[in-house]
C-alpha cells in the first residue's frame, strides 16, 4: 500500500492566520502563567528561607499543589499547542478540538485555582491516596470536589485533544509508517518526518496515562461517594504515578518535537528521520509504560521483579531518546553555520538542560542511591532541572521562532544573549541548591526545616537570589517575546 | 546477691505503697494513663524511650529495665494476677508464640509487669509457676512501684481504671517491644500470633520489617494479596487494572488508525 507523505503543505491565507491566531492565544496562556507559577514556586522558597515565620504552613503545601501541578499542566497544554501548529505542516489537526481544549484548561485552572487558594487544598500534584480524603481540618470537602472535577475536566479536554492530534496523523500515515517501521527493515520510504513519529509516540503514551488517570478518578470517586468500597492503596498509587510520570516524559518528548523541527532551520541542515531516530522513538513507546516503576523504591510491598523492572526500563530509556536527541543536536550544530537567535539558544540549552537533569535522574533511579536520596531535595533538583532548564527553554525557544516568524519584526541580538545568560546563570545557580540540599539529606516538601537539616534554610536564601536573576531573565524574554505573540494574535484577528 | 534484708525491704516497701494505695478513698477509681476507646495509637510511641523503672521479682534481686534492655530486646507486657479477664489468656498466647518462634533468653528478654500495686513479686512468682515458666530463664514476673508503673504506663500508652462493680481492672492487652531502651513495636490484641510477634522480633533485632496498614477494609481491587507466612504474593485483581491504561491505548489507537485508513479508501474511491 503506498504511503502518504506530506499531502498538507504549510497553510497559506485564511487557514494560516487562524492557525497563527489559535496558536498565539495558547502561548500568551503559557507566557501568562509561566511567570504567576515561577513567583508561587518563589514563595515556596521564601517560606523555606524562614522569611514568612508566622505564615500557617498549610499555605505552604497549598501553593506547591498549585505550583507542581500548573506548571505541569501549562507546560503540557504549551506543547500540544506548539506541536499542533508543527503537525498542520503535515497533516489536518482540528482546530475547533484545540479551542475546546482551551476552554477546558481555562476552567480547570479557576478551579485549581480555588481548590488551592480559597480552599487551601494541599495534597501536592500527585494527590496520593488517600490523603486527599484525610483534610485533617485543613482543608473542607469542596476542595476536594472541586480538585477531582479539575482533574476530570482537563483530563477529558487533553484526552479530546491528544486523540484528534492521533487522528489527523491516522488521516494521512498508516501506523505502522507513522511509527516509522519501514526505516526500522532499511527503507526510508516513504520519507516520515521526525515530528510525526514523535508525536505519534508521545501521545500513544500520553493516551495511556490519561486512561490511568480516568481509572483513578473513578475509584476515587466510587469511594467518595459512600459506597463503603475502600481502594488498595498501592494500586492508586501506581496509577497516580504512571499517569503523573508519562505525562511529564510526553511534555518533554513534545519539546523534543520542536526542536527537531526548528534547530534545523537555524543551523541550515536537515534533521531527518533515519533507522536509529526510528529503533530509539519505538523503543521509548515500550519502555516508558514501565520506568515509573522507579517510583515506588520505597513501597516495599511491590514486588521485587517490579522495582527491578523499574531501575533496568529507566536506564534503558534515557539511551534512545536522550542520547540519540543530544548527540544529534550537537552534530546539527557542531561545524553548521548556526543563526544564534534567541530560539535557537534557548532551544540548544533546553537539549542540554535535559542531559543534565536527565544524568541526575538515571543516578535517582538508581535503586542503591534511591535508598538515601528518595524525598530528599535531589528529587525536585532533577525534575527542575529537565523541566526548567530542558523543556521550557524549548517551549521558549519555540514561542520566540513563533513570535519572529509571525510578526516579522527583528531580533535585538544582544538581548537575546543576556536573556539566554540570565537564564543559565539563574536557572543552574537555583538548581545547585536543590542539588547541594538533596546531597545533604535535607528533606523535599518541608515547610519548616527541622534542627536537624536547618542548613535548608541557608540553601533557600542563597537560591532566592538566583530565583531573582532568572526572574529577570523571564520579564525581559515577556518583553522580547511576549509583545510578538500579542502582536501576532492582533495580526491574525485582524485578517 | 543481695542479703536477705533487701528483699524484706522491697515486700516492705511494696506492702506500704499498697497500703497507702488502698488508705486513700476513691484512689482505686483513678484512672492512670490515658484511657481510650481504641487501642494505644502505635505511631504516637514509636521510637519514644521506655523509663529506666526497677522491677521486683521473686526470688531474683531488684533488676532495672536498662540492664535488661543492654543485653538482649524486651518485649514487655503489664498484667494483674487476679485478673478474671485478658490476662491470662494473653500470657497464655504468648507463651505458646514464643514457644513457636524460638529465640527466648537468647535473642530477647519476656518481662510480665504487674501494674496492681496489691501484687507482690511472690503473687507474680505464683503466676510464673501457674503458667509453667518459673524455671524459664528467658521470663522475668515483677512488681514495680506505684510511681515507676505510672511513669511506664505514660510512656507506652498503656492505661488502666479500676471497675467498682466488677473489682477489677479495665486496661488493653498489649505486648512492647523494646530495642535499648525505645518502643519499636506494639502487639495489640488477647491474642498473639506467632507470625506478628516474630516480626516484632524482627524489627527488635534491628531489621526491616514491612507493615502494610489498611486505612479501611473493603478493599475491592488489591494489586496483590501477600501470604505473610509463606512471604509469597500473587497477583490480584487490581493488577489487572494496572495493565488496562496500557492495553487499551494499544487498542484504541489501532482502531483510530484502521477507522482512518477505512475513511481514506472509501475517498480515494469517490474521488476516483
Amino acid at each position: 500500500m503506498a504511503e502518504r507523505t506530506v499531502v498538507s503543505p504549510v497553510w497559506l491565507g485564511m487557514e494560516q492566520q487562524r492557525w497563527r491566531r489559535l496558536t498565539s492565544t495558547w502561548m500568551m496562556v503559557m507566557l501568562l502563567l509561566f511567570p504567576i507559577l515561577l513567583l508561587l514556586g518563589a514563595f515556596m522558597r521564601i517560606v523555606q528561607a524562614n522569611l514568612l515565620p508566622t505564615l500557617l504552613p498549610e499555605w505552604f503545601y497549598a501553593v506547591m499543589t498549585l505550583h507542581g501541578l500548573g506548571m505541569v499542566g501549562t507546560w503540557f497544554v504549551g506543547a500540544m499547542a506548539a506541536v499542533s501548529y508543527i503537525l498542520t505542516q503535515y497533516v489536518r489537526p482540528s482546530r475547533k478540538v484545540s479551542w475546546t481544549a482551551l476552554g477546558a484548561t481555562l476552567l480547570g485552572v479557576v478551579l485549581l485555582l480555588a481548590t488551592t487558594l480559597v480552599g487551601r487544598f494541599g495534597v501536592g500534584w500527585y494527590f496520593l491516596y488517600p490523603l486527599p480524603f484525610y483534610p485533617a481540618g485543613i482543608w473542607p470537602t469542596w476542595a476536594t470536589w472541586a480538585f477531582l472535577f479539575s482533574l476530570a475536566i482537563l483530563g477529558v479536554g487533553w484526552t479530546i485533544w491528544a486523540v484528534d492530534l492521533l487522528r489527523a496523523i491516522a488521516q494521512h500515515y498508516s501506523l505502522r509508517a507513522a511509527l516509522a517501521w519501514h526505516y526500522i527493515r532499511g527503507e526510508t520510504e516513504p520519507e516520515i518526518p521526525p515530528a510525526v513519529l514523535i508525536t505519534t509516540v508521545s501521545l500513544i503514551s500520553a493516551l495511556s496515562g490519561f486512561l490511568a488517570a480516568v481509572i483513578i478518578l473513578v475509584l476515587s470517586f466510587l469511594e467518595w461517594a459512600g459506597t463503603g468500597f475502600t481502594n488498595d492503596a498501592l494500586l492508586m498509587k501506581n496509577l497516580i504515578f504512571f499517569f503523573g510520570h508519562v505525562l511529564v516524559n510526553i511534555t518533554m518528548y513534545l519539546g523534543v518535537v520542536l526542536v527537531y523541527d526548528v534547530l534545523p532551520r537555524y543551523s541550515g541542515r536537515p534533521w531527518k528521520t533515519n533507522r536509529i531516530v526510528a529503533i530509539a522513538w519505538n523503543t521509548v513507546l515500550f519502555l516508558v509504560l514501565f520506568a515509573y516503576f522507579h517510583h515506588l523504591y520505597m513501597d516495599f510491598v511491590q514486588p521485587q521483579w517490579m522495582q527491578v523492572l523499574g531501575q533496568v526500563a529507566s536506564y534503558l530509556i534515557s539511551v534512545p531518546a536522550a542520547v540519540v536527541t543530544i548527540f544529534s543536536t550537537l552534530l546539527l550544530v557542531y561545524g553548521a553555520s548556526m543563526r544564534w537567535t534567541l530560539s535557537s539558544l534557548l532551544m540548544y540549552l533546553g537539549v542540554m538542560g535535559w542531559a543534565i537533569g536527565g544524568v541526575a535522574a538515571v543516578i535517582d533511579s538508581t535503586i542503591a542511591v534511591n535508598l538515601r536520596f528518595h524525598n530528599t531535595l535531589w528529587v525536585p533538583a532533577h525534575f527542575h532541572t529537565y523541566y526548567l532548564m530542558g523543556v521550557v527553554l524549548m517551549l521558549l525557544g519555540f514561542a520566540a521562532h513563533f513570535g519572529l516568524e509571525v510578526s516579522e519584526r527583528p531580533e535585538n541580538g544582544r538581548l537575546a544573549k543576556l536573556i539566554a545568560a540570565l537564564f543559565v546563570i539563574g536557572g543552574y545557580g537555583f538548581l545547585s541548591m536543590f542539588y547541594v540540599g538533596g546531597a545533604h539529606s535535607v528533606p523535599r516538601r518541608y515547610a519548616v526545616y527541622p534542627q536537624e537539616v536547618m542548613q535548608g534554610v541557608d540553601y533557600a536564601r542563597i537560591a532566592l537570589g538566583f530565583i531573582a536573576v532568572l526572574f529577570l531573565g523571564v520579564l525581559l524574554y515577556l518583553w522580547e517575546t511576549g509583545r510578538r505573540c500579542a502582536l501576532a494574535f492582533r495580526t491574525s484577528e485582524s485578517s | 546477691m543481695r542479703p536477705c534484708l533487701s528483699h524484706i525491704g522491697v515486700i516492705l516497701r511494696i506492702a506500704l505503697s499498697t497500703a497507702a494505695l488502698l488508705a486513700s478513698p476513691g484512689a482505686m477509681a483513678q484512672i492512670v494513663g490515658e484511657k481510650a476507646d481504641s487501642p494505644p495509637n502505635e505511631g504516637r510511641y514509636l521510637y519514644k524511650p521506655v523509663p529506666d523503672i526497677l522491677v521486683h521479682s521473686w526470688p531474683e534481686e531488684a533488676v532495672r529495665l536498662s540492664e535488661l534492655w543492654r543485653e538482649r530486646p524486651i518485649l514487655l507486657t503489664l498484667i494483674f494476677t487476679r485478673c478474671a479477664g485478658v490476662c491470662s489468656p494473653l500470657l497464655r498466647s504468648l507463651k505458646a508464640a514464643i514457644a513457636s518462634i524460638g529465640g527466648a533468653g537468647r535473642e530477647y528478654t519476656l518481662v510480665v509487669l504487674s501494674f496492681d500495686a496489691r501484687d507482690t513479686p511472690s503473687d507474680m512468682a505464683g503466676l510464673a509457676e501457674h503458667l509453667e515458666l518459673s524455671k524459664d530463664r528467658a521470663w522475668i514476673f515483677g512488681v514495680a512501684s506505684a510511681e515507676d508503673i505510672a511513669r511506664l504506663v505514660r510512656a507506652t500508652g498503656f492505661w488502666f481504671e479500676w471497675e467498682e462493680a466488677s473489682r477489677q481492672y479495665d486496661h488493653p492487652a498489649m505486648v512492647i517491644g523494646i530495642r535499648e531502651g525505645r518502643i519499636v513495636r506494639f502487639l495489640i490484641g488477647g491474642t498473639v500470633s506467632p507470625v506478628r510477634v516474630q516480626e516484632v522480633v524482627r524489627e527488635m533485632r534491628g531489621e526491616f520489617v514491612p507493615a502494610y496498614p489498611l486505612p479501611r477494609r473493603n478493599v475491592l481491587f488489591r494489586c496483590f494479596q501477600y501470604d505473610p507466612t509463606s512471604g509469597r504474593w500473587r497477583p490480584d485483581w487490581g493488577f489487572l487494572l494496572l495493565l488496562i491504561p496500557g492495553t487499551m491505548t494499544i487498542l484504541g489507537t489501532v482502531w483510530i488508525f484502521r477507522r482512518e485508513r477505512k475513511h481514506r479508501a472509501w475517498e480515494d474511491r469517490e474521488s476516483s
